[in-house]
């Protein structure tokens, strides 16, 4: 417990007074020569049992009186929960700040967001009760960890604003441990701010086991969950997907998927005017939400037929968050969607072919070709979007071709061949195939990112449908595993690469290998997400989420609206914005995520901290309920009680009225008297 | 005239008798009834002559109206014997406050109580004798009427003084040995021993028809015990001192006392003893008029019941 006037505590001691004065007292005795001396004995012999122990309740009573007021002055600190800061400050206090843009909801009074109604109160908590802790601040955004010198700064901080960012709640954790662990930091209380979005949790990640076992090992870590969890409500998002330009017989137009979701659905339709600004010119679209989403494919946008490029944005009215209010995005003349498979095995190359060549969007022209390994070279690198190789890896030349192609941002996924060679490529190698008399199904996969993530609307790809009957084990280092088999052997895994994406899928869409086919929609959907991938490497208009820009140099990038003017340099990354390099137009938008209102159970959150000293405190945006408050009048309440308590007990008894004085004694004997008076007679 | 025989209480108490409550046995002439018949004017009843009796005694005209003898009897009237027994143990030296000294302990109370007793009953020809309760204190004078015997009496009662542990019950019951004839016997005592004892020694009084009359004297703080902070007790009859914060037993020893003044209450009750509980705040003056009057009164009413 920590106290704001320490000093008073000096006359903690004081606290003994009233054993003192009794001591004293006792010594302070007078001397009488008492004639009753047989009923003091008496009374001496009946007093041991409760009237002692009256006794020294009424001095335990002074005590407490005594205590309650040196510690009122001295004005101890401490959590709404109490005993939040008992047990003292602890010598480092993390902060693990999630600055994703659900954190950005308000409340509709007071205007304070999720993350700074959490930042305020923190910085009160450490203010008032760790004045000698090391405060250090973990943000979402940033890999850095930061000292930070006085907790008011917590709200000042570059570090603590806003941003269009997701949060990877684990690697936060995990960055949190590696500090503890790295720098000793002896007692440490680690405060996380979240509002426990599902996608930003990730409870299903291999890295809580790991994050768990190191602090689980460390002693004096302390884990408090400020949590947001409540919903904000009536909120907007808008998004739009698979923008592009095309010509038509009068001219040009934008094409755009466009969606809106609202976290509440109040059961009545609700009118929204959304904003659409096409390079600076603005309209309104009225449309019409009912239930939880309201989503337009193909919505077109007439624009000039010489804006060959541009920029625009849609926007929402202002709601409970306006981080997800906006959605800008960039056009340009669409690529054709190049795939090259290179196949020995024309059955299961065709296969192939044909996934990657029917384009998913009617306005794009996707093309697809197949090869042999020994057409390979004949490869027009520059216009291929997707290499998908099902044959042996390639060695040498080819092999640094495949590579390169692959740090310009294309995509290739590679197919197990036949018969497995020993070459090995981006850290994988195929070894044996391995047949199974009763085909195998996928039992893990990531349902989150990449190739099998679940679809915008949250629904998960039928991969519980598939079924392998032999697949090829890979050799691999530096991968992450996408999905795998029943037993644990890999099926999809992506190697590491800087730029661009590569995929190894362990079994191959024949029906002598599996029923991919069968079920294709599973196998068509992984085509052709990596072929928009490798796609985007070809387009001038990208479309990124902030926080995922790899290794693009955002310095020289030139902002095009004037909202992308406002933001710093040094933010850009984080920041949702439009800008241009050159001839390439870049989209930053928040990853579409954050805009899916799941939150983690409380039940999963505590087992996600099994083992680890663990509280979670639930508020909601804009409490003005501080985490750290006085204790001062529960102190005062004490002392009140224990006075109370000590008048009482000092009570004395009721007196008989036999017991007093003359008057009394005369009436017992007159009675006496009468009553003999009248015996006598009566002989 | 001693310091505690106060003129103007004789003064004003010599208007009311001592009386007993019942008959007594004198050996001379008195103011009080006596057990045989005497001479007085006052008709007592009429018996059968049998030879021996004094035929000057003869009511002839009862002979004359109905030719029988009958001897006119007449109430006697005799002394009083009155045995003053004090309690001179050491809690008799108590008063108020702790006081020893002042004139005001229990001791000094009984002082003036049986001296002045012992002065109306001497005025009024009664024999007084003199019985001190005390350990190692001996005294014992026997009831007789002289002036010189007043005078040795009103010595003794003088030179008193508490000390020692109590012994009041054995001093009754010597009392009640060694006065086979009635007597009234007034004890002045705090009454601070064995009440078995106690019970014992009035049941022997009353079996030897003596009138027994107790002051039991009290202060008021043996009571009450009103003190606030710890106080060494040092014991008036010599046990070892206790330390004591009345704070912490001043209820337990309240309801001791009660229970003890209960079972003082319920022995006197029956063994008819005439008991006057006395606070020696009072005057003692007050006291013993009550204690006139209160006998007189009784002495009257059984007059009256027997007349009717």
């Amino acid at each position: 417990m920590t106290f704001l006037q320490p000093f008073f505590l000096v006359g903690l001691p004081l606290i003994g007074l009233p054993i003192l004065i009794h001591l004293v007292n006792r010594n302070r005795h007078r001397t009488v020569h008492w004639a009753a001396t047989m009923f003091l004995i008496r009374a001496k012999r009946l007093a041991r049992g409760m009237a002692r122990l009256r006794y020294l309740l009424i001095l335990l009573s002074r005590m407490l009186a005594i205590a309650g007021l040196i510690f009122a002055v001295s004005r101890p600190m401490a959590g709404g929960w109490l005993g939040l800061t008992v047990g003292g400050a602890p010598e480092t206090t993390l902060v693990l700040l999630d600055r994703s843009v659900s954190m950005e909801a308000h409340d509709p009074n007071t205007r304070h967001s999720k993350r700074e109604t959490a930042l305020k109160k923190l910085s009160e908590l450490v203010g008032h009760a760790g004045r000698n802790t090391q405060l250090m601040l973990l943000d979402s955004v940033s890999s850095n960890s930061r000292r930070v010198e006085v907790p008011g700064d917590l709200l000042d901080l570059p570090q603590t604003n806003s941003s269009d960012t997701a949060t990877d709640i684990p690697a936060l954790l995990q960055q949190a441990a590696e500090y503890i662990v790295t720098n000793e930091t002896g007692r440490t209380d680690i405060w996380i701010c979240s509002d426990l979005r599902k996608s930003d949790w990730n409870p299903n990640d291999g890295r809580w086991e790991g994050v768990r076992q190191q602090l689980e090992r460390r002693e004096g870590i302390r884990c408090f969950l400020l949590g947001y969890s409540e919903e904000a409500k009536d909120n907007l998002s808008v998004s739009v997907s698979g923008v592009h330009r095309r010509t038509t017989s009068e001219g040009a137009e934008l094409l755009m998927d466009i969606r809106v979701n609202r976290t509440t659905d109040s059961g009545q339709p609700v009118n929204v005017p959304l904003s659409l600004v096409i390079d600076g010119a603005r309209s309104t679209l009225n449309i019409s939400v009912s239930g939880t989403e309201f989503v337009r494919n193909g919505h077109a946008i007439p624009i000039d037929r010489e804006s060959k490029s541009g920029w625009g944005r849609i926007e929402l009215p202002d709601d409970t968050n306006l981080a997800d209010n906006l959605y800008r995005f960039v056009y340009a003349e669409s690529p054709v969607q190049k795939t090259v498979v290179v196949s020995d095995d024309a059955g299961s190359g065709e296969y192939l072919r044909l996934a990657a060549g029917t384009s998913s969007d009617r306005s794009r022209l996707a093309d697809a070709q197949i090869l042999t390994s020994g057409q390979a070279e004949t490869i027009d690198w520059n216009q291929t979007a997707l290499l998908i190789w099902h044959a042996p890896l390639p060695s040498g030349r080819m092999a640094r071709q495949i590579e390169k192609f692959v740090s310009a941002g294309r995509c290739v996924m590679f197919f197990p061949p036949d018969v497995p060679t020993s070459d090995v490529l981006f850290g994988c190698r195929w070894t044996n195939w391995r047949a199974h008399e009763i085909p195998v199904k996928i039992g893990r996969w990531r349902p989150e990112a990449d190739l099998l993530a679940s679809t915008r609307s949250g629904a998960p790809l039928p991969l519980g449908e598939l079924k392998f009957h032999r697949h090829c084990e890979i050799q691999s280092e530096q991968t992450s595993v996408l999905g795998s088999l029943d037993g644990g052997d890999s099926l999809l895994l992506r190697a590491l690469s800087d730029q661009g994406a590569v995929y190894f899928f362990s079994s191959r869409p024949g029906t002598r290998d599996s029923n991919l086919i069968d079920n294709g929609v599973v196998f068509y959907v992984m085509i052709q997400r990596a072929l928009a991938r490798g796609t985007a490497a070809l387009t001038n208009a990208w479309h990124l989420e902030c926080g995922d820009l790899a290794a693009l140099s955002v310095i020289d990038w030139q902002p095009m609206d004037d909202l992308s003017s406002d933001v710093l340099v040094s933010a850009r990354s984080f920041q949702a914005g439009l800008y241009a390099d050159r001839d390439v137009r870049y989209a930053l938008n928040r990853p579409l995520s954050e805009d899916s209102p799941e939150t983690v159970s409380i039940e999963v959150v505590d087992s996600l901290f099994r083992g680890l000293d663990f509280t979670r405190l639930n508020d909601v945006a804009g409490s003005s309920v501080s985490l750290a408050s006085e204790l001062w009048r529960m102190f005062l309440l004490i002392m009140i009680m224990a006075l109370v308590a000590e008048s009482l007990l000092s009570l004395p008894g009721r007196r008989s009225k036999t017991s007093s004085a003359a008057p009394g004694m005369l009436d017992a004997a007159a009675a006496v008297r009468s009553d003999a008076a009248a015996v006598r007679s009566s002989l | 005239m001693r310091h505690f025989i106060d003129p103007q209480v004789v003064s004003r108490l010599s208007g009311l008798t001592l009386d007993a409550r019942m008959p007594m046995v004198g050996n001379v002439s008195g103011r009080h009834r006596s057990l045989t018949r005497g001479s007085s004017l006052e008709f007592s009843e009429y018996r059968k002559y049998v030879p021996g009796d004094d035929i000057r005694r003869l009511d002839w005209r009862a002979w004359g109206r109905s030719d029988r003898f009958y001897v006119k009897e007449f109430e006697a009237d005799t002394n009083l014997r009155l045995c003053l027994v004090v309690d001179v143990s050491g809690s008799m030296g108590y008063g108020p406050e702790g006081q020893q000294h002042d004139d005001s302990t229990k001791l000094d109370f009984a002082r003036y109580l049986c001296g002045t007793l012992a002065y109306l009953a001497a005025g009024q020809g009664d024999a007084v004798g003199l019985s001190c309760a005390g350990a190692g204190t001996q005294l014992e004078i026997p009831p007789r009427r002289s002036a010189a015997h007043l005078k040795h009496i009103l010595d003794e009662i003088a030179g008193m003084k508490a000390q020692g542990e109590t012994e009041l019950s054995e001093t009754l019951h010597a009392v009640a040995g060694k006065n086979s004839q009635r007597a009234l016997v007034v004890i002045v005592s705090d009454l601070f021993t064995d009440t078995d004892e106690l019970r014992s020694a009035f049941q022997h009084l009353r079996f030897r028809r003596h009138d027994v009359a107790v002051f039991h004297l009290l202060e008021k703080n043996e009571l009450d015990f009103e003190f606030d902070r710890p106080i060494r007790f040092v014991d008036l009859e010599g046990s070892l001192p206790l330390l004591v914060d009345p704070t912490m037993m001043a209820s337990q020893y309240r309801d001791t006392v009660q229970s003890w003044l209960k079972e003082i209450t319920q022995i006197v009750r029956n063994s008819l003893v005439d008991y006057h509980r006395v606070s020696i705040e009072e005057h003692y003056a007050d006291v013993l008029a009550r204690f006139l009057l209160a006998r007189t009164k009784q002495a009257c009413q059984k007059f009256n019941t027997e007349k009717t």
